[in-house]
């Protein structure tokens, strides 16, 4: 069951954790809840869907990873943004308007 | 750029799994961690925060499991997982594994074998650059009615009867080459003729030895493109006038062979028939000629040479016009069509005939050709193709046959799997990841017969060259190993893999998981997999009737040639040729030398007799000439020409050959009596059917051009076969050598009680003390010369034999194995039958009766596809039908026989159960 939301985002999740990262490096649970706030509780990332996207992005070199503190004095995997990765998100989010302009004309015609 | 980190990370994770599994481990706990303090602080209690958290989390291990599935290195894991799996299988049963790997190796061996073959014979081209730019010319002549009569080269019969030959006479290859320089339908023309049969002496520092040689004309080099490896190419200032170019471009296996690749062979001078030959250029390695695509000639000489060093008796075949012998090619030029170029040529041809040979009224002109030159002239192709295609399809059912019975066996072994496979679907595993398992099993089974069976291919690699050469002469051709081969070798193991492996995986992963595991493998899914096993059963019966139809085939053909009478005594003959050099016994004092070796060899002491011959007996060469019976109207075309061999004094004494009518020669005839002929009863009854030949005379122009010289008949032999023994003895002529004006190369035969290795040291010093540069060449027996010339028959008979024995083994195999598990399968219910009565007997004939009617629906099959087939082979069976009556009836018990033998182990045992265990067994 959990699957089913987060398959319907399959694409915007990687979308999502790449703006996330675009403000500041994070740690996996950071961004989950970033998102989950930023939607205001309308998208909920558990780690099952979460984590396989993180190691698909850190593959596709458009994140990289390092151990790092946490406030609280933690060790904690932070994720931070690429080159790669930012030009992958610009281009992504033009895409993602494009499309939803598309749609929204469709829906209202 | 992302690929190669992708890979490389790949590999790191690969590499440090443990620490990889580690660190995710502490990653997903700090997500736990930070997750439950943000409940905290959002006012949770500590426990149930805790506890919150972990349920969002769920499953460690599965979200484990998700990260890694997103990367390939997982699925390369799995793969390594399912190959350690298999491997341990494969070690479990190590009787299986062996079967199956050396079945599978004989296979793949054969295959590689085959195929290394074709590949040499059908797919190798010339190694000049751009090889597919080449075009060879062809004509095709209708025999009774072409102008054109005299030939020496290869040719062919074509499906309407006329003949197909590349031969060209050199004064009309000129007139083709100034009228394509003139309009330029083609490159420039360039020839070349290999001097197959004729091999050259070559005395090298004092040292004879025999070598093959090739002519070619002056541009040959130029318009193939190909640079000499050391030295220069033939030039065509050496081929302008004849004699003009005493130079030879050597191979580089003679370079190897006898200057041990020593550069200063170039400027060497050596002679070739006693011609000093200047050394100017040595080929590159791959370089073959033009001719063949396999073996290349030792020696390659401007056709200007030919005159003076291989001397014809009509003359220089330079100014003939009549004589056709050698071979034309050229170029394709950009944009020019194949047809616009063969109607170009085509003109030109008829033209240049018309005005170089006398063309009467109702003679046709020979059609033009133009073939593709890449594979040469392409003679191992003609005659080896169709051969070839019957053994790549027989060792294609030899592999059939094996997957066959590996399908039978995993077929088996996954009925005996069949709880392992239902526990592994029970606990989640998907039906492709269990039949990625079974198919990595049966590729891993398929890899290692592949990799046995290319190691066998490259053993065996020259055995079929090997078992076609005899000892004086080489192989036909030889095999080229290379990277297609081993291509050819991993694709047909793969595809083998799946083949057999496929079916059994599928059938396994079908089973009903709850069915399965509770009735534990007994009667509930046997009507359906036996099915699959008994019709295996039937397509392997089927294969091997094939099989053993082909060997019966070819082992009978051979049986008829062995038997065929020859009308002649083969045996105690020896058999060696002599050459006397043009240059040093000009005609007629070649005729003198021999004469005095006759005379000579007959002094020797164990000798009772010897002859000369033009053309050995069963050599597969024979000579033709005009034969007009005086008095008689004037035969057309082809019936003109009769077959004819020249002979010594004692030829028909030597060979045991009665004379009918008449006399035999006899010293009476000399080189300046009258001259006299021999005919045998054939040609007596062709053409005096009812008057006596003897006395009679014909004209020939056999002596050296002499059209109206005359014969007389003095006696009438039995038939004796020719040049063949699948042929019938041909009308045949024979003259006296000695009455002719020119003999070059002849053939002795000694009759003798003694063995060749006792008797050859006097034989060759009596030559020698004659001429001591005379070598005694192409030693052989008369019945080795026989036996030689049926290579390719005992070839086929021997491996056809060989393919049919493992068919056999490999059908005795499935049949035992798919009785005896059909036998263990129902032991419950024989027992209930043998309860109620049943006796040993009845289950005993229950069992056999069902293996007989797998064999006879098998065998039926073989029998239809057989008899389809056979016909393929019907041209290279001799005294006997492709569907041969005795061949089919003995293959068809022969089969049943091993049928019932290979079941009845398994039916014995069957009515050896006792009751009351088997009723207890499950």
């Amino acid at each position: 069951m959990p699957d089913k939301p987060s398959d319907l985002i399959q694409g915007t999740l990687e979308m999502l954790i790449l703006k996330t990262l675009a403000l500041e490096p994070m740690h996996g649970y950071g961004i989950a809840l970033r998102i989950e706030q930023i939607s205001n509780g309308v998208f909920r990332v558990n780690p099952g869907s979460l984590f396989p996207a993180l190691t698909r992005l850190e593959r596709a070199a458009r994140i990289r990873a390092e151990w790092r503190a946490t406030e609280n004095n933690r060790r904690a995997k932070y994720y931070l943004l690429t080159d790669r990765g930012r030009k992958a998100l610009k281009e992504e989010t033009q895409q993602w308007g494009r499309q939803l302009a598309a749609i929204t004309s469709i829906l209202e015609a | 750029m992302p690929l190669l980190q992708n890979l490389i990370s790949g590999i790191k994770s690969l590499l440090h799994n443990e620490q990889r599994s580690r660190d995710m481990e502490e990653e997903l706990r700090s997500f736990e961690e930070a997750s439950a303090e943000e409940k905290i602080r959002n006012g949770v209690s500590p426990h149930e925060a805790h506890r919150a958290a972990r349920i969002e989390m769920g499953s460690l291990e599965t979200v484990k499991q998700k990260v890694r599935s997103t990367t390939w290195e997982s699925t390369a894991e799995s793969i390594w997982q399912d190959l350690r799996y298999a491997v341990r299988m494969l070690r479990g049963s190590p009787g299986f594994t062996l079967i199956a790997i050396a079945s599978l190796a004989l296979g793949i061996g054969a295959n590689t074998i085959i195929f290394t073959l074709a590949k040499g014979v059908l797919l190798d081209r010339l190694a000049v650059p751009q090889p597919n730019q080449v075009r060879l010319f062809a004509i095709i002549r209708d025999r009774r009615t072409s102008p054109l009569h005299s030939f020496w080269g290869d040719f062919y019969r074509t499906p309407d009867g006329r003949s197909i030959t590349h031969s060209f006479s050199y004064p009309v290859y000129q007139l083709l080459r100034q009228q394509n320089l003139a309009n330029p339908a083609l490159e420039d023309l360039f020839a070349f003729k290999d001097l197959l049969g004729q091999r050259l002496t070559a005395t090298i520092d004092g040292h004879a030895d025999t070598v093959s040689g090739q002519l070619v004309s002056g541009n040959f080099y130029q318009q193939l493109g190909v640079q000499p490896a050391l030295g220069r190419a033939i030039q065509p200032s050496d081929d302008t006038t004849p004699g003009s170019g005493p130079v030879a471009v050597i191979s580089d296996g003679l370079w190897a062979r006898l200057f041990g690749r020593s550069p200063s062979v170039i400027g060497k001078t050596i002679q070739l028939n006693l011609i000093p030959i200047t050394i100017v250029g040595v080929n590159p390695p791959g370089f073959t000629g033009a001719a063949s695509v396999q073996i290349s000639p030792d020696v390659f000489l401007p056709f200007s040479m030919q005159p003076t060093l291989i001397p014809d008796r009509k003359g220089s075949l330079l100014e003939n016009p009549n004589e056709w012998w050698m071979s034309i090619m050229g170029r394709a030029r950009p944009g020019v069509s194949n047809e616009a170029v063969r109607s170009a040529f085509a003109v030109w041809l008829e033209q240049d005939i018309r005005a170089t040979v006398p063309v009467r009224k109702n003679e046709s002109m020979p059609d033009l050709v133009i073939e593709s030159g890449s594979q040469g002239l392409a003679a191992a192709t003609h005659d080896y193709a169709a051969p070839i295609y019957v053994l790549s399809a027989l060792t294609g059912f030899v592999l059939l046959l094996a997957c066959a019975n590996l399908a039978n066996l995993l077929l088996a072994r996954s009925a005996a799997r069949q709880r392992e496979m239902s526990v592994r679907l029970a606990l989640g595993a998907s039906r492709p990841r269990v039949l990625r398992q079974l198919l990595t099993e049966s590729l891993l089974l398929s890899s290692l017969g592949g990799i046995a069976g290319f190691a066998l291919g490259y053993l065996g690699r020259n055995i079929i060259p090997h078992l076609l050469s005899t000892a004086w002469h080489p192989a036909p051709f030889y095999a080229r190993f290379d990277l297609r081969i081993f291509a050819f070798a991993a694709a047909v193991s793969i595809v083998t893999g799946i083949l057999f492996g496929l079916a059994p995986a599928w059938l396994a992963t079908r089973t009903d998981v709850n069915t399965s595991l509770k009735d534990a493998a007994s009667s509930a899914t046997r009507r359906r997999k036996g099915l699959a096993g008994r019709s295996i059963v039937v397509l392997q019966v089927a294969l091997s009737m094939l099989l053993v139809v082909g060997a019966g085939l070819f082992a009978r053909s051979l049986i008829n040639l062995n038997a065929t009478s020859l009308g002649f005594d083969p045996h105690n003959l020896l058999l060696f040729a002599i050459q006397a050099p043009p240059a040093r016994y000009p005609a007629p004092q070649d005729i003198a030398l021999h004469q005095r070796i006759e005379e000579r060899l007959a002094q020797v002491p164990g000798v009772q007799s010897v002859t000369l011959i033009e053309n050995p007996l069963i050599s597969h060469n024979r000579s033709n000439i005009t034969f007009l019976p005086t008095g008689q109207p004037k035969p057309t075309g082809d019936e003109q020409d009769r077959d004819v061999n020249g002979v010594g004094q004692s030829f028909f004494e030597t060979y045991r050959i009665p004379i009918l009518y008449g006399r035999s020669f006899g010293p009476t005839d000399t080189a300046t009596s009258p001259l006299v002929a021999v005919i045998n009863q054939s040609l007596a009854h062709t053409v005096y059917p009812n008057i006596d030949p003897v006395g009679k005379t014909f004209t020939s122009n056999r002596h050296q051009g002499d059209h109206e010289a005359i014969y007389q008949i003095i006696g009438v032999s039995a038939d004796a076969k020719y040049d063949a023994l699948q042929e019938d003895p041909p009308p045949t002529f024979y003259t006296l050598y000695r009455q002719s004006k020119e003999e070059q190369f002849i053939t002795y035969t000694i009759k003798t009680q003694l063995s060749p290795a006792a008797i050859l040291p006097a034989l060759r010093n009596a030559v020698q003390s004659i001429d001591k540069d005379l070598p005694l060449r192409d030693i052989r027996t008369q019945t080795e010369q026989i036996e030689a010339s049926i290579s390719q028959q005992r070839l086929f008979a021997t491996l056809t034999a060989g393919f049919g024995i493992l068919a056999l083994v490999l059908a005795c195999i499935g049949i035992y194995g798919i009785m005896a598990y059909n036998v263990a399968r129902r032991t419950n219910e024989i027992g209930v039958r043998m309860a109620l009565g049943a006796r040993a007997r009845q289950v005993l004939f229950m069992v056999l009766g069902e293996s007989s009617w797998l064999a006879i629906v098998g065998v039926t099959a073989g029998l239809i596809a057989a008899v389809a087939l056979s016909r393929f082979i019907g041209s290279m069976l001799y005294g006997l039908k492709p569907a041969d009556p005795t061949t089919l009836i003995a293959a068809t018990l022969i089969l049943l026989a091993v049928a019932v033998a290979a079941a009845y182990g398994p039916a014995r045992r069957a009515s050896h159960i006792d009751p009351m265990q088997a009723l207890r067994h499950e």
